[in-house]
């Protein structure tokens, strides 16, 4: 009992951060039908922010704004320079332009920095826990549910009481009505990878303070777990991005823990015949989105 | 106020319209009618900016706004009631609105909705429930309410009675004919000729991506060849339009009240 | 008829035989040129052919982007590495192999046959996974699943050392450090290039292309694209495995990283930059891509200097060499997809060239002229089975707009039967209930005897439903000849009898001098008749036709009219046809249905719908009270 309610919390402290990561995802697959294999990158930027900056002798409360802002930033130039000119193009090229911009992005990085993993200094307090009952609570798992909470509100709000945010939802649904009503395309493409910036620039901010390291491919777990997560969820549900999130989270603190020792390390494998499995029997995934097909 | 000159959109290689053109004077009430495949969503859609054409003119206000996108020409005042309605399912009734509103300043958008909430009774009563639980007649109210909501000057619809029940066909009319009343321009596109005619003053008759008959909706509804240039019948019916009988008032509110 | 010896089998050997003259000759003169530094690199190409190829086979023929062939691959390259290594050597590198592994030692050519049937066996549970989810979510879904799988083998390659050695030892092994010999590569990739061009003309691939093309038409043609899919996919991976045994007997090693993102870009980049829709694009890209990175890897070695920044310093030289090509390749990919995403060949193969060039000189005969031989070509003999159709008590709802409200209707076998409406009265609604496309809340249809209320699409058709779509549903890369053959191969395998010859189809649909053009460049009557002809060449039970005139002249209309029922007569099937246009229905109907609200509202021939005065209110919005 306790062991499950451990797991549960750490779960959930992992599963914000996949939520967050794949509810930015889902944003700007709303809108573009793109799914964006560099949404890691956004990640990856922000890191080498983290150990320039930190390296600099900069505080850890300067140095999380500009992750998040770099991760917004860049999420933003990716856009103008790469996604903006394959706009309305088929599947392949979408899935295949955000492939070759991940590589592009963690080459520059590869060419200009180092191929080798950089460490930076954690803040003191990821690994400070403290208890509650039998419960051992990390302080990092704490502060990442609460700001996922928080977050996670901030963008509800965002979409629900704003103007761009209805945009945004009524874009996602139909894009060519949404114009007909005035809703520009730029306005809420450009919004959507901003956004998608923001969460991924939180969510990133969390990832490395774990880490405490960046390399150029450190983007690209995140970027799986992201897109992972949103498929499971169903994609185009933002909802569904949220909840496949947190599934998988959970799914692979509670697998890691109660597998027999031999294959715990092969959780990743169990995770994803278990996906493979879920898209056997329930192939749109979690959140069922309709889609209307005119014949 | 609108023009439309020597219009040709294809779908591919399909040739939707071949050198269609109609004009809208300002407060003028104008049916597109024709059969299914006419082109007559084509013509809308390419006024609208949802297709280019491949050739022609149109212009409204005086400016040409030939090939602009949606976006700017709701800018330019001219909105469209897409067919099929269109509603956004998940957003709800006020949001649905809102988002009609998106390119009015706050204070006018927050006047609106309350005038649309007056006008649309039924729709007030629904005010949070996601559109898609609405029924077709509610549906089609809001999807006109939503485009009055950026209160353009030239409203275009295309197939409003569309799939709907004959009595929420009535209440389409009707809204068609208050605003009508109100002094509005608009541009139906309608697949009901006889109770479009009803409250129009004039309309265009296309076939075939080309306008073949145009006039008054008085002079239109009284041509017995009308109904052959819907189905195409080369047996001409021996008796007259079923609508032609009825009273249709030509310069006076909408015909059904 | 299928195949067809020459044009299916005997020309793409040969043009595969060419290919790969050319191919090897361009770099053996390299090699003859750079001397033994070059070795490498053209070994290496050969194998990167090999696995490109393998990907084309799947990428190309279904449409769906898989980031999962190389995960296939570190799968095959494992399997052949634990089984083609010495016991000894095993015993250094992983003392504690599970399954009693240890003591296996396999020849190279068996422990490459182990690691095919592992790899397909794999890829045969994830093939379903990967085909269900592309049905339901869309290429999208199934691509993700490809890159999942391509981390998962990562992942269990680096934390499973029992099995693989594991991030830092990997797996090696000495069988004399690389190939004594190149031949068993020659012969590979002379093996892999046969096998993706057969199976690109073999049955499946046209019918997996055809889904690629539009994947609806294809369902309602009778093509279950699951099963081309997962065809497509176990051969394919074959073929990787092939190439990855080969790459990780040539490396002498293997490890997690062999096989993994890098590669992953290189090979997509590789398949992306010729032209993933041909193998002749595959292989060009290859060439393309290797020379490409030789030249980013030979400028980064002389101290190339890049916006001012110089890496000549030693130690940072590999560093600046390796990534230079990560950027070129990243790069390329880029600019393909946002400025030619095609390719650079498109779909171009050197066989079918050379085809042509072969039959221009020897122009075709066209085997009859249009309309007073085609009945003899076709097969007006053959006594129908005397189905009837029937439907009943249909309704579908869309939300809350019920598009059909228990309609129904019935065609006898040699009749004619018009379905006409008002727009949105639920005339095609009701043909998508028919096949399959829109699920009914209630209600029941029937072909004769056969039950088909609850069939997929492909069964429907091949039960003898074929249709035609409103707003044209052709396979446009496809030409028009192959259009209609396709038809004829699935109609080969399900349909019963003589089946019409596809070129006397498409000189009934005057369309024999554009035989060999695309389906998306004809002009729009002759893109109607085609879709006419494909249907026909199923050799159908029924012809469902959603307006078949649409957006046509009443001159271009009266020929279409002549066609139907030409056609119609000379394979014998009755026909359903949708449309608005009275006349049009008058000129071709035995009886009438009037569809109006999703009911039905009148029944008759030609004339007694006419007269009737519910139609006239339908069409016209009267008030129902002048109704009689």
């Amino acid at each position: 009992m306790t062991e499950l309610a451990q797991n549960l919390i750490d779960g959930l402290g992992r599963g914000s951060i996949y939520a967050l990561l794949a509810l930015g995802v889902a944003v700007v697959f709303g809108v573009m039908h793109l799914l964006n294999f560099a949404h890691g990158e956004l990640i990856t930027v922000g890191g080498y922010v983290a150990l320039w900056t930190l390296g600099a002798g900069w505080s850890w409360y300067i140095v999380t704004p500009l992750i998040v802002l770099s991760a917004v930033l860049t999420s933003l130039a990716i856009e103008r320079v790469a996604f903006s000119r394959v706009r309305g193009s088929s599947d392949f090229t979408l899935l295949l332009t955000s492939f070759g911009v991940h590589f592009v992005i963690s080459a520059i990085f590869l060419l200009y920095v180092s191929a080798s993993v950089k460490p930076f200094d954690r803040p003191s307090w990821v690994t400070n826990t403290y208890s509650v009952g039998p419960l051992n609570i990390e302080v990092y798992d704490t502060v990442v549910i609460v700001v996922t909470v928080l977050t996670l509100i901030g963008t509800t709000l965002l979409l629900q009481r704003t103007m761009f945010g209805l945009s945004l939802r009524a874009a996602a649904a139909d894009f060519d009505t949404a114009r007909l009503m005035g809703v520009r395309s730029d306005t809420v493409i450009r919004g959507a990878f901003a956004l998608s910036g923001l969460l991924a620039g939180i969510a990133g901010v969390f990832w490395l303070m774990r880490a405490g390291s960046i390399s150029p491919s450190a983007g690209i777990t995140p970027m799986l777990k992201g897109v992972l997560a949103a498929l499971i969820g169903g994609l185009g549900s933002l909802r569904g991005a949220v909840i496949g999130g947190l599934v998988l989270g959970l799914a692979e603190v509670l697998l890691r823990s109660r597998l027999p020792d031999s294959i715990a390390s092969l959780t990743e494998g169990v995770v994803f015949l278990l996906i493979a499995l879920l898209f056997i029997f329930r192939p749109q995934g979690l959140v069922t989105v309709k889609h209307a097909v005119r014949v | 106020m609108l023009e439309v000159e020597g219009l040709t959109a294809r779908y591919g290689s399909i040739a939707a319209l071949r050198g269609a053109a109609l004009s809208v004077g300002s407060g003028e009430v104008v049916g597109l009618i024709g059969p299914n495949g006419a082109g007559k969503t084509t013509l809308l859609s390419s006024i609208a900016g949802l297709l280019s054409p491949a050739e022609g003119r149109v212009t409204f206000e005086g400016k040409d706004i030939t090939g602009r996108s949606p976006e700017q020409l709701l800018r330019s005042g001219v909105a469209l009631v897409p067919e099929h309605r269109r509603i956004f399912a998940d957003l709800t009734v006020e949001e649905n609105l809102r988002i009609g509103g998106v390119t009015v300043p706050a204070a006018k958008r927050a006047e609106l909705l309350d005038e649309m909430a007056e006008r649309f009774v039924v729709l007030k009563e629904k005010w949070d429930v996601p559109a898609g639980y609405l029924s077709g007649g509610e549906a089609q109210q809001l999807a006109i309410g939503r485009a009055l909501m950026s209160a353009p000057r030239l409203l275009m619809m295309d197939e409003p009675s569309l799939g709907l029940a004959p009595v929420l066909v009535d209440l389409v009319f009707e809204l068609i004919g208050t605003l009508r009343d109100q002094g509005r321009t608009l541009l139906v596109v309608e697949q009901n000729a006889a109770r479009m005619l009803e409250v129009s003053d004039r309309a265009y008759v296309l076939r075939s991506g080309e306008v073949v008959a145009s006039g008054t909706g008085r002079e239109l509804s009284q041509r017995d060849d009308l109904f052959d240039t819907f189905v195409g019948s080369v047996v001409a019916p021996d008796e007259g339009l079923p609508a032609a009988g009825s009273p249709v008032a030509n310069g006076a509110g909408g015909g059904t009240a | 008829m299928f195949p067809r010896p020459g044009r299916d089998v005997g020309f793409p050997v040969a043009g595969c035989a060419l290919l790969f003259a050319v191919f090897l000759a361009g770099g053996l003169i390299y090699e003859s040129f750079q001397g033994r530094a070059a070795e490498r690199l053209v070994t290496v190409m050969l194998i990167d052919a090999i696995i490109v190829l393998g990907i084309q086979i799947y990428v190309g023929n279904t449409g769906v982007l898989s980031f999962g062939h190389i995960g296939f691959g570190a799968i095959a390259g494992y399997a052949f590495a634990v089984f083609a290594i010495s016991p000894e050597e095993k015993l250094k590198r992983i003392p504690d192999a599970p399954f009693g592994l240890n003591d296996v030692l396999l020849n190279p050519a068996l422990a490459v046959a182990v690691a095919i049937g592992v790899t397909v066996l794999v890829a045969l549970v994830v093939g379903i996974g990967l085909a269900r989810s592309g049905a339901e979510s869309g290429a999208v879904a199934a691509t993700v699943i490809t890159l999942a799988l391509l981390f998962v083998t990562h992942e269990v390659a680096r934390n499973w050392p029992d099995l693989t050695g594991g991030n830092r030892a990997g797996l090696t092994f000495k069988v004399g450090a690389a190939l004594d010999s190149r031949l068993p590569i020659y012969l590979c990739l002379l093996g892999a290039l046969i096998v993706a061009r057969l199976f690109a003309q073999s049955r499946s691939g046209k019918l997996a292309v055809a889904a690629r093309e539009d994947n609806l038409a294809a369902r309602a043609m009778g093509v279950n694209p699951l099963v081309q899919q997962t065809a497509a996919l176990l051969i394919s991976v074959a073929v990787v495995s092939v190439g990855s045994s080969l790459r990780v007997y040539e490396n002498g090693s293997i490890l997690p990283d062999d096989f993994f993102f890098n590669y992953t870009l290189l090979t997509l980049a590789m398949l992306i930059v010729g032209g993933r829709n041909s193998v002749t694009g595959a292989l060009v890209g290859v060439a393309v891509m290797t020379i490409g990175r030789e030249l980013a890897r030979r400028l980064g070695q002389d101290g190339f200097e890049v916006f001012g920044l110089g890496l000549d310093a030693a130690p940072l030289d590999w560093i600046f060499r390796e990534n230079l090509q990560t950027v070129f390749l990243g790069l390329a990919m880029l600019g393909f997809m946002i400025f030619r995403s095609e390719g650079l060949l498109g779909d171009w193969e050197l066989d079918s060239w050379l085809w042509r060039l072969w039959h221009r000189r020897k122009p075709e005969t066209q085997p009859e002229p249009l309309a007073e031989v085609a009945p003899v070509g076709l097969h007006a003999e053959v006594p129908h089975e005397g189905a009837a159709l029937e439907a009943g008590d249909i309704v579908v709802d869309f939300g809350g707009f019920r598009a059909l409200d228990g309609a129904g209707l019935s065609v006898a076998p040699d009749e004619v039967v018009g379905l006409i409406g008002p727009n949105g009265a639920g005339k095609t609604t009701l043909v998508n209930v028919i096949t399959g496309m829109v699920e009914p809340a209630e209600g029941w249809f029937r072909l004769g005897e056969r039950e088909l209320t609850a069939a997929p699409s492909h069964e429907i058709a091949r039960a003898g439903l074929l249709r035609t779509f409103q707003n044209l549903r052709l396979f446009d890369a496809l030409t028009v000849r192959q259009n209609v053959e396709l038809a004829g191969r699935v109609a080969a395998r399900h349909r019963p009898g003589r089946h019409p010859q596809a070129d006397a189809l498409i000189g009934e649909a005057g369309l024999w001098d554009v035989r060999d053009r695309r389906a998306r460049e004809l002009d729009y009557g002759s893109a109607r008749r085609l879709e006419l002809a494909r249907a026909a060449a199923m050799a159908p039970t029924y012809l469902l036709l959603d307006e078949p005139t649409s957006g046509m002249s009443d001159a271009e209309s009266n020929e279409m009219i002549r066609r139907i029922r030409h056609m119609a007569a000379a394979v014998d099937a009755g026909v359903l046809v949708i449309d608005h246009d009275l006349n049009f229905i008058t000129g071709i109907s035995d009886r009438i249905y009037v569809l109006d609200q999703g009911q039905v509202i009148s029944v008759g021939t030609p004339d007694e719908v006419q007269a009737d005065p519910a139609v006239r209110a339908a069409y016209l919005g009267a008030e129902s009270d002048t109704q009689t």
